[in-house]
């Protein structure tokens, strides 16, 4: 059975449209897989419905064999990384190296591992000159770079990015893919959505289309 | 329900009196018989009461909470429960956690009267009724925001919980530090927000002209001009009455029977 399953699910908002109409996916842990549509098809909200911070009206999803709707949203971050489209939402803290630090903390590792891991991820994503600065004068670039780190250092066994190159220059797109393509390496699989095709292209994976709510390939 | 559908301003009015009403007295009687006039007005109006309580579901355990502590701190009346010599529960601390809860009942259920009226009436209200129109911009503006506020609280909390973090069963200590980290986006959000929407508003000629004239104007029938002097004359006789007879008279010497 793949690592995630989506069978048949539909999904409205409270408005009522349904956004989703009974798609199906499945994805294989340890690739890469992409997610392409146009703004408004609902690449967001099957990303947000395969966590499981929205639940389908219709369908299952399976994550790792096991139902979705029976995990808590703090196990599931145990297994997968995601990162939301909109960075604001997801930097909890003022200061760039403790919007690192702050998880680790939180979960009780020790002072000389969270440091060592910090100061890795400030460097592989090239924030070390910003370590001290107010995360809310970051650039909309640098709050994605330090939004992706910030889940990096979590060590999820799987990712769901949405939208993660938006925003960011060629430099900071390349570093991305190579820090990515490092990860697949490791085994680690990962599902990007965007529009970004030339980026998905570079990734060599899988890619899924969707329009309007519907997976059409 | 067109039938009774009355001027925003005389909505505000309504919310002010019932509320004002729901503030000054303490009388579980009186404040029984203003919860009951508030649903039937705001039923008439056509207010989904329903979802209001719907929304209220998750605080019930609150206000039991409120009550039973109102009850342990008043100490009047006949005791029901006592331990050695501390009276844990008595008569007088249980109407003084009712009337607690019904003052906020009336609260809630006399400001969705408000909420029949859409927005723009409401604000156009509030400058009819000679409030500056930077205020009433204002509390247009709190209105709006409110959903995108929710939504991004939302998000937040999904967000931190995604990390791993198991908001529901982490350490006391740790709770307070992880309610911070919570508060951060938001805070710093509503802070940007509400500065981008200032630089947007001036760029917009906000304020540029002294007078601001308004493509709605609400007018007041004859019905809502009783409505609203019927509902002043009777909260004021109330209020008036309530002070001049009921306080200390026949009511508290019942609570303050001991036998
Ligand atoms: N909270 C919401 N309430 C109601 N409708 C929503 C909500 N969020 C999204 N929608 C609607 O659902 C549809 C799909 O939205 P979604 O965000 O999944 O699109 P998307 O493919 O991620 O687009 P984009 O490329 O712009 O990120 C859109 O039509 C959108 O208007
Ligand atoms: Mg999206």
């Amino acid at each position: 059975m793949p690592f995630i399953e989506a069978k048949d699910i539909s999904f409205s908002y409270s408005n009522g449209t349904e956004v989703i109409k009974e798609a199906g996916v499945s994805i294989e842990n340890g690739e890469f897989t992409g997610l392409i549509g146009p703004n408004g098809s609902g690449k967001t909200t099957i990303g947000k419905l395969l966590c499981g911070i929205l639940m389908p009206d219709k369908g299952n999803i399976f994550l790792d064999k096991e139902e979705i709707s029976n995990l808590e949203l703090c196990q599931i971050g145990q297994v997968i990384g995601y990162l939301f489209q909109n960075p604001d939402t997801q930097i909890f803290n003022v200061i760039v190296k403790k919007e690192l630090s702050f998880i680790l903390e939180l979960k009780g590792f020790k002072k000389s591992f969270i440091d060592y891991q910090t100061e890795k991820m400030l460097n592989l994503f090239k924030l070390s000159n910003l370590r001290d600065s107010y995360t809310f004068n970051l650039s909309y670039g640098e709050k994605k770079r330090l939004a992706i780190a910030s889940i990096l250092i979590n060590k999820p066994k799987f990712l769901i990015l949405d939208e993660p190159t938006t925003g960011l220059d060629i430099k900071s797109k390349k570093m991305l893919s190579n820090i990515l393509k490092k990860l697949l390496d490791r085994g680690i699989g990962m599902l990007v959505m965007g529009h970004d095709e030339d980026f998905i292209k570079e990734m060599a994976g899988r890619t899924i289309k969707i329009r309007e709510g519907r997976i059409i390939g | 329900m067109d039938k009774y559908k009355i001027d925003a301003r005389a909505k505000l009015i309504i919310t002010l009196c019932l509320s004002s009403i729901a503030v000054f007295i303490q009388n579980v009687y009186v404040l029984g018989f203003t919860l009951v006039a508030a649903i039937l007005i705001a039923m008439l109006l056509g207010a989904k009461l329903l979802l209001v309580l719907k929304s209220f579901k998750k605080m019930w355990f609150i206000f039991a909470i409120i009550v039973i502590a109102q009850s342990i701190f008043t100490n009047a009346g006949a005791n029901l429960i006592t331990i050695g010599n501390f009276s844990f529960l008595s008569t007088g601390g249980l109407v003084k956690g009712l009337e607690f809860v019904l003052r906020l009942a009336v609260i809630v259920i006399s400001a969705t009267i408000i909420t029949t009226s859409s927005h723009r009436e409401i604000v156009q209200g509030l400058i009819q009724l000679k409030v500056p129109y930077e205020v009433a911009f204002m509390v247009l503006v709190a209105i709006r925001f409110l959903p995108i506020f929710m939504g991004e609280f939302r998000d937040t909390v999904t967000a931190i919980q995604l990390r791993g973090v198991d908001i529901k069963r982490i350490a006391f200590k740790k709770k307070l530090k992880m309610y911070y980290y919570i508060f951060n986006p938001i805070l710093i959000n509503s802070i940007k927000k509400a500065h981008k929407l200032s630089v947007a508003m001036e760029m917009r000629a906000f304020r540029a002209y002294p007078k601001r004239t308004s493509y709605l104007v609400l007018k007041m029938s004859l019905r809502d001009y009783f409505v609203i002097l019927s509902s002043v004359f009777f909260t004021v006789a109330l209020i008036v009455a309530y002070y001049l007879f009921l306080r200390g008279g026949c009511f508290e010497s019942i609570i303050n029977y001991r036998a």
